[in-house]
């Protein structure tokens, strides 16, 4: 990906920079490019984009590499960015605004299985207040199943994906680590009510 | 004495075993641990990851009854529970508007005054205070375990303040070693296992794992200790896989730090419900002769 680091562009710059400044919380213009936050990313390696990077596409006005990048999708949420910034910087909750951002113009996940997992937690939590690991890893097969049929992936690889949790959950069951009996809260209402007034309703 | 409790759904499911070792601790330190009425959910990673004023909103639900309980202090194991209630109460109690909010919609209205306490700094404070030392029945001779305390216990994507050293926390340390064990100095005390990502995202997880793990060896632990069910189950469930993968000769056991402290205090491996976990444990303790 090649990051257009010199270009600056008026018009969108503002924009972008403001929006991902006022949702995030996070005040861009504080960064000095001292990127303490890339030698601590423990992904940094592997997405092609650090911290210090994001912020500096985001300030540069480049919607396309902020919205679309391994970053913001591979993200662990270690939160060793924003503990070392030496000007308080959270880039795992620009990173968060991102990926809303990115959600809301239907811009398809780099990642999609992560995209999948997060959805899949939240519906689970809809569902039955608490959350259930054997809900979670159904919900999250089955996406991931559909969305390879449509793309075409081999069979083989389908295979080997659902082959390779179904063993993971087989061991956790032997352990007596994943149970099949649901656990859920009295007062569902209250927290479907959470998810009316917070993001979509349907728990996604 | 009483404590409010918040297990969260790990404690209730996959690590169980965690929730049981706690009480049985706890309730032998002469503290009983009073589940909150009817929790829910913190959300987890998941909910900051698809909505931000949700990853605020459910945590709070479980700060309200908490507040309700009239209990003065709230413990919770859960590294990732920990972190989400607590940047929750803080964020609320800086922002009214934002309170009022999510308060509208809660039976019961969080207040922001039940203190939340992890486990290590609850630990902690009875190490000093002696109450540890006295109940123990026996020195973790030979146990070298690598502290882990992974992202959670920490760092918040929020300004919050800790008692402990952000980059070097100790406390797990002084827990260790007033149960007699030697637990070496190493580097990877606070990376990230990548647990969040371990079903979705494999291969970023083992990666992360692998870098723990070699270090952890390198520097003379036999086993892994932590807080949090989340690590405790990424290091255990995937070690094998990780081992494989980056050509790793030796296993390690991960441990949760009530197991230690558990076994130290003369509970028995079956009272602490220890079979769940997947790299062998036992082995190890039997071979200290702290079995």
């Amino acid at each position: 990906m090649s990051l257009p680091i010199l270009h600056f562009d008026t018009e969108t710059s503002r924009t972008l920079m403001e929006e991902v400044m006022d949702r995030s919380g996070q005040n861009l213009l504080a960064c000095y490019q001292c990127r303490r936050c890339a030698a601590g990313c423990p992904v940094g390696d592997y997405t092609g984009m650090t911290p210090d990077r994001l912020i500096r596409s985001i300030v540069c006005g480049d919607r396309e590499s902020a919205l679309n990048n391994l970053l913001v999708w591979k993200c662990v949420a270690c939160y060793t960015c924003g503990s070392r910034c030496p000007n308080n910087i959270q880039t795992a909750r620009i990173n968060e605004t991102l990926k809303e951002m990115a959600k809301e113009v239907r811009l398809e996940p780099l990642l999609p299985n992560v995209a999948a997992f997060h959805e899949a937690f939240m519906k689970s939590v809809y569902h039955f207040g608490r959350l259930n690991e054997i809900e979670l890893m159904g919900r999250y097969e089955l996406t991931d199943l559909g969305r390879g049929l449509k793309k075409g992936a081999g069979w083989k690889a389908l295979a080997a994906s659902i082959r390779t949790n179904t063993r993971l959950a087989i061991s956790m069951m032997k352990k007596k680590r994943l149970h099949l009996r649901l656990q859920r809260i009295k007062n569902l209402s209250e927290i479907r009510n959470i998810f009316k007034k917070t993001g979509k309703a349907n728990g996604g | 004495m009483q404590i409010a409790y918040y297990p969260g759904c790990s404690l209730n499911a996959s690590s169980k075993l965690y929730d049981i070792q706690c009480r049985k601790v706890f309730s032998q330190l002469g503290i009983e641990l009073k589940e909150i009425d009817d929790w829910s959910c913190c959300g987890a990673t998941s909910a900051c990851k698809t909505d931000y004023l949700r990853s605020l909103a459910l945590p709070a639900r479980n700060l309200g009854i908490a507040d309700a309980s009239g209990l003065s202090e709230l413990l919770i194991p859960c590294s990732s529970c920990y972190s989400r209630t607590l940047v929750s109460q803080k964020t609320l109690y800086e922002n009214s508007k934002l309170k009022d909010k999510i308060n509208e919609g809660l039976s019961n209205k969080v207040e922001g005054k039940v203190k939340i306490s992890s486990i290590l700094e609850i630990l902690l404070s009875m190490v000093h205070s002696g109450k540890i030392p006295e109940k123990l029945a026996k020195k973790m001779d030979g146990l070298k375990p690598a502290c882990y305390y992974g992202c959670l216990l920490t760092r918040f994507p929020a300004d919050i303040e800790i008692s402990d050293d952000v980059e070097n926390p100790r406390a797990m340390e002084a827990v260790c070693r007033a149960l007699g064990a030697e637990p070496p100095d190493w580097s990877y005390k606070t990376d990230c296992c990548g647990a969040s990502a371990s079903v979705n995202d494999t291969e970023t997880s083992l990666t992360l794992m692998s870098c723990i793990l070699k270090d952890a060896i390198a520097r003379g632990a036999n086993c892994l200790v932590t807080t949090c069910p989340m690590c405790q189950m990424n290091m255990d469930s995937y070690q094998e896989r990780v081992c494989e993968i980056f050509g790793i000769p030796k296993r390690l056991p991960v441990f949760f730090i009530t197991e230690l402290l558990g076994i130290a205090m003369g509970l028995t491996a079956d009272e602490l419900e220890m079979e769940g976990h997947f790299v062998d444990c036992l082995g190890l303790l039997k071979g200290l002769k702290l079995l």
